[in-house]
């Protein structure tokens, strides 16, 4: 292990699973009790950061993390898309499985600056996951911010995420859930249409407001052309998490760089402003 | 304790795998030593999967399949039967006995010559002892203290033969008829792009990208044009893995060519695989004799010609559309130590020693894929060595891992490597890859007759993963 | 006097082999590789450059960063920091520039990178002057130069059989002082002359982002062929990728490595994600990644730029694309 005097950043801490439950289509959520004292790295924990996941014996991978690790840090979730590799064989753990956790990594959203406005939260499939622990931090700081829209989507119902949770977001005071699927099924009673579809519906006011962004590139990019072009918001207001594909998480690999940026060291969270600047494509 | 030997035995579901149940139900005996996978078929056993098992331990890999004629699935068992005499070659040039590996018919009912084979297996592989294939320790370095095996002409003497005296043709007419085709080819729209060559700015021959006809006289024919420029094909007329290019079956992209002889054969190689259509290419031929040691690196005039070129016997394109240089239709007589030099000298040695020489080689790979990157058959949107889980071979830059990637790429190329040797000059560690590809190729020829790129047909049998749907 | 004879010299490494590891130039089937040595036996003492750099000792092409047990349910992660002591001899001005490099990402930038850093801890290094320029060499272009003492423990410079010596650091003077060929030593300097600062010839890393969008890229990716020569003999390239590997293990204790190996930023899978894409797939956007990486990325995030003009890449790529034509299309107005 690692010990704090001469940190190793390539060194994950041990994490025991505690919780694995399916929450959608090949989506599994898994809470890990960090040990050895890693709960501590996770004390100056923001939401937007991510953190490396190991599944020992295959390799790692970067995760945003899905909520505000309780108890001190103790229990952090991460909710994973079945897809490659790492993920494969996280998704064969069962509780009582030991996992290796790097971080928290990253910058974070910057909740002290969106204090005092009016929040749209925006979040396609998977993407959703790093922005739940905003929603979680609004929702226990819900005097800190104004109006707060939440705007979930996913390609058919099956995909969509946390969806137990959406009565307590809903019975949030002053705050609107509004969903959206590409695909319906017959169980389907809300809206259908893409998400830049229901954006232009719903169609929040740029007036005091931040929007954040968690999705494939693609929505990112259209999500941000709707805000900007129609609905009159500022690339500046605009915050985003990225992706890519990275190895180190912090800074040394040279991986993840986006132009100037390095996704893992400088962001994942990024306005719309700084990527138009970036010379690099995100897409 | 005794040494008892590890055998992985892949038995097909429809015969053997019974024949050896029905051992088993008629009490005869089998030794522990193997252990049984299932597969549906012995075709399905790849080269890479013995490669592997015999990475991970094992003493000897046995496949026993169905007998000729009575396969489930009509032809996997002929798969088998031509595959795996072509990796026994391979791994015994590797410095791996042959006999670890035995392919073999069993059917259902052959409870006894399952038990036989299995014995008999066991006791071979007993004598050999142990496999001495894996070297675990990434710090050991492998040099090697015996005298040099040149793959170069003279392998034992300065001198060159007759036939492989290099002189100085006319390359001011060569050049001129290039630049002609090329400018008009783009002035009448029949191409979107000339591939060909030029002269760098520090005098180094390079490959060309012509565009606009008044380009054209950027491209050049002399000693050094070396690089065979079919590699870039594929992605130039919208097929292949670079990107995923959409293909607009009405529009397709267009491109010219030069060629030299043995490049022309890749052409073939690449029709018969449909890599692209034959309409898009329109092929420059150039009648060559020869090219220079050391081209493309550095800009010496004149030297001594390419070993490949001594060996070639094919001095004009095998497919053409324009015809660049006066045709020679005589093959010209070389010795057949010369068509494939150094091998003999490989094959003289001891398993132990050819297993040393290729360690040596092989521990100074870097493990770039200059080789895979620049011959134009290795094209697999993704490669089987260079898999994010690691499935064939681990990622490290590890004298195992490395040799499995160049054993698994030579029998990939095995009936389609046209010995263009541009993976062995690509090489920045001047490993002698083609003492490998040549050696795979020797072996299609002496098993089967066949060579590769003399015409637009598939191979004998199919080394990569895709292409079955070629054969007949 | 400062001078010593080969035949010293070669003594006075054969000493420092019996307490160290030393690693010295050999030729291994014609390449001139950093190797290590028994004795000075095999050493080449004459030779222009290496092949590779001497980057591979400090950052090897495969290192294991831990060690990965599992024992039942639980799991058990054995960190494995190098701890072996070596000396370099033979080290040219552009590969100790380019750890200087590699010293601004993996050291001075946080976090530290303890393996680098300890090698380098643990490393000194005997460098040479160059007596010759190679037809590809421009270190003088990018802020070096042939007998630029930059990142040396100790300074060689050939002259008629022997060496002058210098002693720059304190590293230099532990494996010096103590051997009383170095009796006498006139003057022992801890830093480089000033005299020998050199600047910049190429132009500012200001002129880069203007023709990020040019079609130059595109003309000169094309005949790129996507290997990875151009990173790999790189002294100041560093680009790496980590997995878990399995060990054969014993026990039944089931037994891997965690390992970082070389990979470079023009492998057409470097950015691909699980699923498939790939934003990087066009080979124009990753030649110009890797130039703008070394020309205006890394000199903006850290300081240097990642080029010390030591031409390997220039001699070693088999379809000659060429950094200097490079930077002269980016110096042009």
């Amino acid at each position: 292990m690692s010990d704090k005097t001469n940190p190793n950043p390539m060194l994950p801490y041990l994490g025991k699973l505690v919780d694995v439950k399916d929450i959608a289509t090949e989506i599994k959520l898994f809470r890990i009790e960090m040990l050895n004292g890693g709960a501590e790295a996770f004390h100056d924990y923001k939401p937007g950061q991510f953190a490396f996941v190991s599944s020992f014996g295959v390799g790692e991978a970067p995760f945003g993390i899905a909520n505000i690790p309780q108890n001190g840090g103790n229990l952090v979730d991460f909710a994973i898309n079945r897809l490659g590799s790492v993920t494969t064989d996280l998704h064969e753990l069962g509780v009582g499985d030991m996992v290796g956790v790097r971080g928290p990594m990253g910058n974070g959203f910057p909740m002290d600056e969106f204090k005092g406005k009016n929040l749209i939260v925006i979040g396609g499939g998977i993407g959703g996951a790093p922005l739940r622990p905003v929603i979680q931090t609004v929702m226990a700081n819900r005097s800190d911010y104004k109006y707060f829209q939440i705007l979930w989507a996913a390609r058919n119902p099956s995909l969509l995420v946390f969806t137990d949770e959406y009565d307590e977001w809903r019975a949030t005071p002053d705050t609107e859930l509004h969903l959206t699927v590409d695909q319906a099924d017959s169980s389907w009673n809300h809206s259908v249409g893409l998400i830049t579809q229901l954006l232009e519906k719903v169609a929040p006011s740029p007036r005091n407001a931040i929007t954040i962004t968690c999705g494939p590139p693609i929505m990112i990019h259209f999500v941000n052309r709707v805000l900007v072009d129609k609905l009159g918001f500022q690339p500046e207001q605009n915050y985003v998490t990225l992706e890519a594909r990275m190895h180190c998480g912090v800074g040394k690999c040279g991986r993840c760089n986006l132009g100037t940026k390095l996704v893992c060291v400088d962001g994942p969270v990024f306005t719309m402003a700084e990527v138009g600047e970036l010379l690099e494509s995100f897409l | 304790m005794p040494y008892e030997p590890k055998i992985i035995a892949y038995l097909c579901t429809w015969c053997s795998y019974t024949g050896a149940d029905t051992a088993g139900i008629a009490r005869l005996k089998s030794p522990a030593n193997i252990r049984d996978i299932r597969v549906p078929c012995s075709g399905r056993v790849s080269p890479e999967i013995i490669m592997r098992t015999f990475e991970q331990g094992a003493d000897g890999v046995l496949v026993l399949g169905c007998h000729i004629g009575e396969c489930h699935y009509n032809t996997g068992n002929h798969r088998a039967a031509k595959r795996l005499p072509v990796l026994q070659a391979l791994l015994a040039y590797a410095g791996l006995e042959p006999t670890r590996v035995r392919l073999d018919w069993v059917s259902a009912s052959e409870g006894e010559r399952f038990s036989r084979i299995a014995n008999e297996f066991t006791e071979t592989v007993r004598a050999l002892g142990p496999i001495q294939w894996k070297i675990a320790d990434r710090n050991t370095r492998f040099v090697w203290q015996q005298e040099p095996v040149s793959h170069r002409y003279s392998a034992f003497s300065d001198e060159q033969p007759k036939h492989a005296v290099y002189f100085t043709p006319v390359h001011e007419q060569q050049t001129q008829a290039i630049r002609a085709s090329a400018a008009e080819l783009l002035a009448n729209k029949q191409v979107d792009c000339v591939i060909g060559y030029e002269v760098g700015p520090r005098g180094r021959t390079r490959p060309a990208f012509v565009h606009q006809a008044e380009d054209a006289d950027r491209l050049v024919w002399n000693q050094d044009c070396t690089h065979n420029l079919t590699a870039y094909l594929s992605k130039k007329l919208g097929w292949g893995t670079d990107g995923g290019k959409k293909k607009q079956p009405d529009r397709l992209p267009k491109a010219a060519v030069v060629v030299k002889p043995c490049d022309s054969r890749s052409i073939n190689v690449m029709l018969a695989e449909n890599r692209f259509l034959r309409e898009q290419v329109n092929i420059i031929g150039v009648a060559c004799d020869g090219i220079r040691q050391g081209a493309g690196f550095n800009d010496e005039k004149s030297g001594a010609i390419q070993t490949r070129c001594a060996a070639c016997k094919v001095r004009t394109p095998v497919v053409y559309d324009a015809l660049i240089g006066e045709p020679d239709t005589t093959y010209r007589e070389i010795p057949p130590e010369h068509i494939y030099p150094g091998i003999d000298h490989l094959d003289a040695m001891t398993p132990p020693e050819r297993m040393e020489f290729w360690l040596s080689q092989f521990d100074r790979c870097i493990r770039c894929y200059a080789c895979r990157q620049a011959c134009p058959m290795c094209d697999c949107p993704i490669c089987l060595y260079e898999r994010d889980d690691s499935l064939w071979v681990g990622m490290g830059i590890d004298v195992d891992e490395k040799r499995a990637y160049h054993l698994g790429r030579a029998y990939h190329l095995a009936g389609r490597c046209v010995g263009c040797n541009e993976c062995e000059r690509a090489c920045p560690m001047d490993i002698p890859l083609s003492l490998i590809h040549r050696k795979m190729a020797q072996e299609m020829e002496t098993i089967f007759g066949f060579q590769a790129g003399m015409a637009a047909v598939p191979p004998p049998f199919v080394t990569i993963l895709g292409g079955e749907e070629n054969l007949p | 006097m400062n001078y010593l004879t080969r035949q010293e010299v070669a003594a006075w490494l054969d000493r420092l082999a019996q307490e160290q590891t030393l690693i010295a130039p050999v030729d291994v089937a014609g390449n001139i590789l950093y190797r290590p040595v028994k004795d000075t036996h095999d050493v080449v003492w004459d030779f222009v450059r290496s092949f590779m750099s001497v980057k591979e000792v400090f950052f090897p092409p495969t290192e294991r960063l831990m060690l990965i047990e599992k024992i039942g349910a639980e799991v058990k992660l054995t960190e494995t920091l190098p701890e072996e002591e070596s000396i370099i001899f033979g080290v040219r001005p552009c590969d100790a520039r380019g750890l200087l490099t590699l010293d601004a990402l993996f050291i001075e930038n946080e976090p530290v990178d303890p393996y680098y850093a300890q090698r380098r801890e643990n490393t000194t290094l005997i460098g040479l002057t160059c007596q010759s320029l190679g037809p590809s060499c421009f270190c003088s272009n990018v802020g070096g130069a042939p007998d630029d003492p930059a990142g040396m423990d100790i300074m060689l410079t050939a002259s008629g059989g022997g060496y002058v010596a210098e002693i720059i650091t304190e590293k230099g003077e532990k494996i010096s002082k103590r051997f009383p060929v170095f009796d006498g030593l006139s003057e022992i300097r801890p830093h480089p002359s000033p005299a020998r600062k050199y600047g910049l010839k190429i132009a500012p890393k200001e002129f880069w982002p203007a023709k990020f969008n040019d079609d130059f890229w595109a003309e000169m990716a094309e005949r790129c062929l996507s290997c990875r020569i151009c990173a790999y003999v790189c002294p100041s390239c560093r680009c790496f990728d980590v997995r878990d590997e399995a060990l054969p293990g014993g026990n039944g204790q089931n037994q891997s490595e965690r390992v970082r190996c070389w990979d470079s930023c023009n492998g057409i899978p470097y950015r691909r994600v699980a699923g498939g894409h790939n934003p990087r797939f066009m080979k124009n956007q990753r030649l110009r990644n890797r130039f703008f990486c070394k020309f205006y990325y890394f000199p903006l995030h850290y300081g240097p730029v990642s080029c010390t003009g030591c031409g390997r890449c220039i001699d070693a790529c088999p379809v000659n694309v060429d950094i200097t034509e490079v930077l002269g299309y980016v110096g042009r107005r």
